[in-house]
């Protein structure tokens, strides 16, 4: 079987050609020349191999005994607490839960993270969070209940790996100069080539279907120094949630982590340009392994005009986050008055101009 | 409480609107104190002795009279002069029409721009006219040429003169239809400002990478290449300044 390689024209896209008589590649659309060496590799048909390994382990005989796992019959959560701790309500709807049976199964997570701030201290946070934003409603700030505060475990698979990737940049440089009659815009066009190595620690990806990712990912980051083998007395008093996210399905989010990282930091290298853009990468992940871990986190959840919001925040670092709404009238409202106000000082700045 | 700030600011802007424009020059510069000119006569000359003084910084006026109230002619320009006008620089040309006589009143910049020279070439501009609206017409004709004669003659000067400092383009202020068109960029600075603070109420967002997660100092380039492709130069003429000639 035979294949064909195309190389791309950095310019246009098009199907470069070589140029025997030039002994170049031309492309035959802009007629841009190009050394063969200066081309960079097409690595755009690269099968990028990326192999995690596990280090899981499991649950030792009895190790699990005293810890019950309650359902929550409204959005599904699954959730595990010791005996003592108990659980009545669901850290993520606020709905009833009910006690499913024994803990079993699953993994044994490989670290936790304990519990650094209390049940007070989120409170403080979220009074915090929400008298520091503008334009909350005042019904909001009035009526808002806080119907539930729980310190939550939350499954995480971390990811360890030595990443081998390259990028590819457009950049351009602008130099403008005038003469008598004319002003000069001399744009020049590059094309950027980096390849290297990036190790990662430990990247969280959320294992929970429950927990959104995207508030998961906003407590971000947690001092995983900090983290102790995991024995299940640090759950107690607090709630855990099973993960049922697998490690092999969080993996494709940190793939993708890793390949923005490596995109990033390549670019910070390209230097001396006046504009960057990212034309594609490839990455290989050597050395790759994965860990179980429980976050800490503070879920907390309020009601307002029959509407959940949901709080979280960083049990080891006090990280808080949360989306408030908005007053819709006072932001049209503010826009209005502020933009009056600019307009008026342009008009009198324009007035000003002219008489003087 | 907002609906009463916002109504301030309106009125404010408004009211700044109208200030401005007030503060045109709104005092006499044809003193036909003998009606010898219509109203439509007085009205044109007026505006050009306007655009000259709004052009040149310089306020040329002309008066004719039947008497001068037994002041003398001199007297009764020098009053006439002050009476209408804060400017310091200016000129005034009376024309005594009961007794056919002549005098001038100058001060600041107007002693240098018109010499008993010009002053005596403007008269007889004007005097020569057989019709009260020609003679002044061509007054301001001759007042004109002095003073964009003395304007281009200091151009280069460092002095600080009127003619230097002063804007040569008409200042008839600013078309009223910039109100609308400042509210509107006003209006949507206001709502870009206010929108990103109100955007800051929502704090949960996806990570982009994972470059916090980088073991230090593990990154390493092992490949780099910067290759130029091609340049492109744009020409584009400047705009050219117009001559008010």
């Amino acid at each position: 079987m035979s294949t064909i390689l195309e190389q791309k024209c950095p310019c246009c896209g098009g199907a470069v050609e070589f140029d025997s008589g030039v002994q170049k590649l031309k492309c035959p659309y802009c007629d841009t020349e190009f050394d063969i060496t200066a081309m960079p590799e097409d690595t755009s048909n690269q099968v990028e191999q990326i192999n995690w390994n596990s280090q899981g382990a499991q649950w030792g005989a009895g190790e699990t005994d005293g810890m019950s796992v309650y359902a929550c019959n409204s959005c599904g959560g699954e959730i595990v607490a010791d005996a003592t701790t108990g659980a009545t309500e669901c850290p993520y709807c606020g709905n009833q839960v009910v006690m499913k049976g024994q803990f079993s199964g699953t993994l044994r997570p490989d670290l936790v993270i304990p519990f650094k701030l209390d049940k007070k201290a989120a409170k403080e946070a979220l009074k915090k969070h929400i008298s520091t934003k503008k334009f909350v409603p005042k019904s909001f700030l009035e009526d808002n209940r806080l119907e539930e505060i729980k310190g939550v475990y939350v499954p995480h698979w971390l990811f360890t790996c030595d990443a081998v990737g390259n990028a590819s940049y457009k950049a351009k440089k602008v130099k403008k100069w005038s003469d008598a009659n004319y002003d000069y815009t001399d744009t020049s066009y590059f094309d950027i080539y980096r390849s290297g190595n990036i190790s990662f620690d430990n990247i969280p990806v959320d294992g929970s279907t429950k927990m959104p990712d995207d508030l998961m990912e906003s407590v971000e980051p947690f001092d995983l120094s900090q983290a102790v083998d995991f024995n299940t007395a640090y759950l107690a008093g607090y709630l855990a949630d099973k993960y049922d996210v697998t490690a092999e399905q969080s993996m494709p989010r940190a793939n993708e982590r890793i390949r923005q990282s490596i995109i990033d930091s390549f670019k910070d290298t390209v230097q001396g340009y006046d504009d960057v853009e990212n034309q594609g990468a490839n990455m290989n992940v050597a050395n790759g392994i994965y860990k179980y871990a429980l976050y800490p986190v503070w879920l907390l959840n309020t009601k307002w005009n029959g509407e959940n919001f949901t709080f979280a925040m960083n049990g080891q670092t006090g990280k808080f986050v949360g989306n408030i709404p908005t007053d819709k009238k006072a932001v049209t409202k503010a826009s209005l008055l502020l933009g009056a106000g600019i307009g008026a000082v342009i008009y009198g700045l324009m007035w000003l101009i002219e008489l003087l | 409480m907002t609906k009463k700030i916002f109504a301030i600011i309106i009125a404010l802007a408004i009211g700044f609107t109208f200030v401005v424009s007030a503060s045109a020059y709104t005092y006499v510069h044809v003193a036909d104190n003998a009606n010898k000119l219509s109203g439509e006569e007085f009205e044109e000359l007026e505006n050009i002795a306007v655009k000259l003084e709004n052009a040149y910084g310089i306020c040329v006026m002309l008066c004719i009279a039947d008497e001068t109230t037994g002041m003398g002619d001199e007297n009764y320009a020098e009053w006439i002069y002050t009476d209408n006008t804060d400017n310091e620089n200016g000129i005034l040309l009376l024309h005594n029409d009961g007794e056919n006589t002549y005098a001038v009143f100058t001060t600041g910049n107007a002693d240098e721009i018109f010499d008993d020279e010009a002053i005596a070439e403007m008269r007889d501009a004007y005097d020569s006219n057989d019709s009260y609206y020609g003679g002044v017409y061509d007054f301001y004709e001759l007042a004109e040429e002095y003073l964009e004669e003395a304007y281009y003659a200091n151009d280069d000067s460092d002095e600080d003169t009127v003619l230097t400092t002063g804007d040569k383009e008409e200042k008839d202020g600013v078309a009223f239809i910039w109100l609308p068109v400042s509210l509107g960029i006003g209006l949507l600075v206001g709502f870009l400002i206010i929108n990103s603070i109100a955007s800051k109420n929502k704090s949960v967002h996806m990570q982009k990478n994972a470059t916090v997660y980088t073991r230090p100092g593990s990154m390493i380039i092992t490949g780099s290449a910067d290759n130029f492709l091609y340049s492109n130069v744009e020409k584009k003429e400047k705009p050219k300044q117009e001559n008010k000639n």
